[in-house]
């Protein structure tokens, strides 16, 4: 679609190749489908090769399943807890919290992130008033924190969410900060000029910008919003995943804490393409950048 | 000539000084003891070398910056804020690359508090005014820098502005299409009468263009000289008035007082000791 669209000399461009156009369009399409097949092929033979050598070096003893559990084992107790349940209740309820803890955590982290980074952004005295108390307290090993919130808020929800928040606020913060810093004072003068008012300037021009910045955060943010709440789970709760795996951990059931982790690595990468989905929709004004257009190489 | 001021597009500065300085003190004069009037739907150019405060000139005619002494006039007020009635051409476009070219021309009336609908009525027939009907929905980044400068100077001329401040713009174009964008511009300008002030650093388009040119020197810029330009109107086609015998009399005067100043500022770039001798 930008091809035809930046320049209607390319569609005469296209049109004078004509002829060859077609078969060469088909030739290359069956060479990507072809790489894209062979890509495929060798990363499900990597996978087979390693959990397949996993389970024969276990079975024949040379690694000790006690310890370091085997693939089968581990495919074996998540069935038992998808069939049986956790110690804590079904297996479902386990995920659902640990989600729960996560995408709120996550969402109230960016809110307050970008409110905070757009405002002090805009207003250079709040911000050079606050940078030495944001600095310390970004300096501060912030999991710490899970602890204190988990004497205040209780081992419910609340103590993961507010850790989950934590972690997330900062990223999002410094990214939103440092994106309304750098916006192009073109726009913002023509804005002005064109008669916005302080807020609309915000709106319509400085938010957007920082957009791509706050964006870029996000990826970030989103894998410490399931950090924060599986440590807090760790630190004290009732449900979550991450209480499954301490619990695992301390009856040394290697193959429960492998099934736990199985579980969170599959949401995390599920909620990274949700991400990309969010981000290709918030971004779409974006010219495409030099590594979408390179069509070989990673 | 005051009266004249005073209705709507007048540019009047008197005295005008602007320095930055710096938060260590340091202070930079870019204009001063700056005179000079525009009288409503004049086209006035001013050119001078680089960094002479030619673009100084226009933020504080538009109300982004206010002058350190002496005082701007529009429209026989002085300039407090914004100055309403105004629009500015950049240099670079300033079109927000996250909005489509319909929503960027539609921009000015959006912020006036026009509904929507009747906004983007009005920006579609702008836009097919500068010729970029069809493409309402494509992004800048999308566009050649030709179409996106008329992009700019449709969302520009679409709050009907008395003031149209153009800070050189057509300078990162190519040769003809600059040449089409100036025919362009002299067309609308003659349709709505707006009174311009352009910055430029291209004399051949300055004498084009305008019915004035006001040389600035080197900086600290300051009024030079200024030359009416009585080249009849409509002034047609301005890849060919150039070759007329008016107007090559006008460049060699405009020149001689150019030449100078251009030499002087070279030399300070290349020779930071030397130029602050002379």
């Amino acid at each position: 679609m930008n091809a035809e669209a930046s320049a209607p000399a390319g569609k005469a461009g296209a049109a004078a190749a004509g002829s060859d156009a077609a078969p060469l369009a088909a030739l290359a399409r069956a060479q990507a489908r072809r790489r894209k097949a062979q890509v495929r092929a060798a990363q499900a033979a990597t996978v087979v090769f390693i959990l397949g050598t996993w389970e024969i070096l276990s079975r024949v003893g040379v690694i000790d399943p006690f310890f370091f559990g085997s693939p089968l084992g581990i495919v074996s107790r998540l069935a038992d807890w998808a069939v049986h349940g956790t110690a804590y209740g079904s297996l479902w309820l386990q995920i659902w919290v640990t989600i729960e803890e996560a995408v709120l955590g996550f969402l109230v982290g960016v809110v307050l992130g970008v409110a905070c980074g757009v405002t002090l952004g805009e207003v250079p005295f709040l911000a050079d008033v606050f940078a030495p108390f944001i600095k310390a307290v970004n300096a501060l090993p912030r999991i710490v924190l899970g602890s204190i919130f988990i004497m205040w808020l209780g081992l419910g929800l609340a103590s993961k969410v507010m850790l989950a928040a934590v972690l997330v606020f900062f990223v999002v913060f410094f990214n939103a900060f440092q994106g309304v810093r750098s916006v192009d004072r073109n726009f913002v003068a023509n804005a002005r000029i064109l008669g916005a008012t302080r807020l609309q300037v915000v709106r319509h021009v400085v938010i957007p910008s920082a957009m791509t910045w706050i964006i870029a955060s996000l990826h970030v943010a989103l894998g410490l919003a399931i950090i924060g709440a599986i440590v807090g789970e760790f630190l004290g709760s009732q449900y979550g995943l991450g209480l499954v795996i301490a619990t695992a951990q301390n009856t040394f059931d290697a193959n429960g804490v492998f099934a736990a982790m199985l579980i969170i690595g599959v949401l995390a990468v599920s909620a990274e393409a949700a991400m990309e989905v969010l981000e290709k929709r918030l971004l779409a004004w974006r010219p495409p950048s030099a590594s979408d257009t390179n069509v070989k190489g990673i | 000539m005051a009266a004249q001021a005073e209705s709507p597009g007048g540019i009047e500065f008197s005295n005008v000084t602007k320095r930055f300085v710096s938060p260590t003190g340091a202070v930079m004069t870019a204009i001063r003891d700056v005179n000079l009037s525009v009288k409503p739907g004049e086209f006035c150019a001013v050119v001078g070398p680089t960094g002479c405060g030619k673009s100084t000139t226009l933020t504080l005619a538009a109300g982004l910056d206010r002058p350190s002494a002496g005082t701007v006039r529009v429209s026989g007020k002085p300039v407090e804020g914004i100055t309403k009635g105004a629009s500015f051409v950049f240099q670079t476009d300033a079109l927000l690359p996250w909005k489509s070219v319909l929503a960027n021309v539609a921009l000015g009336a959006t912020f006036r508090g026009l509904p929507k609908k009747q906004a983007y009525d009005m920006a579609r027939s702008w836009l097919t005014t500068v010729g970029l009907s069809g493409f309402e929905h494509h992004y800048p980044h999308q566009l050649s820098g030709g179409m996106r400068k008329r992009v700019a100077l449709a969302a520009a001329l679409m709050n009907e502005p008395t003031l149209l401040l153009m800070d050189e713009p057509f300078s990162a174009l190519d040769v003809q299409t600059r040449a089409i964008m100036s025919n362009e511009l002299l067309a609308m300008w003659d349709k709505l009468k707006p009174t311009v002030l352009f910055v430029t650093h291209d004399l051949e388009e300055a004498i084009a263009l305008a019915d004035k040119v006001a040389v600035i020197t080197a900086g600290p810029g300051t009024i030079k000289a200024i030359f009416e330009v009585d080249l009849p109107r409509p002034r047609g086609a301005v890849q060919e008035i150039r070759f007329e015998r008016r107007f090559l009399e006008l460049y060699q005067q405009i020149w001689e007082a150019l030449r100078e100043e251009v030499s002087r500022a070279y030399s300070r770039i290349t020779a930071p000791g030397a130029g602050a001798a002379a």
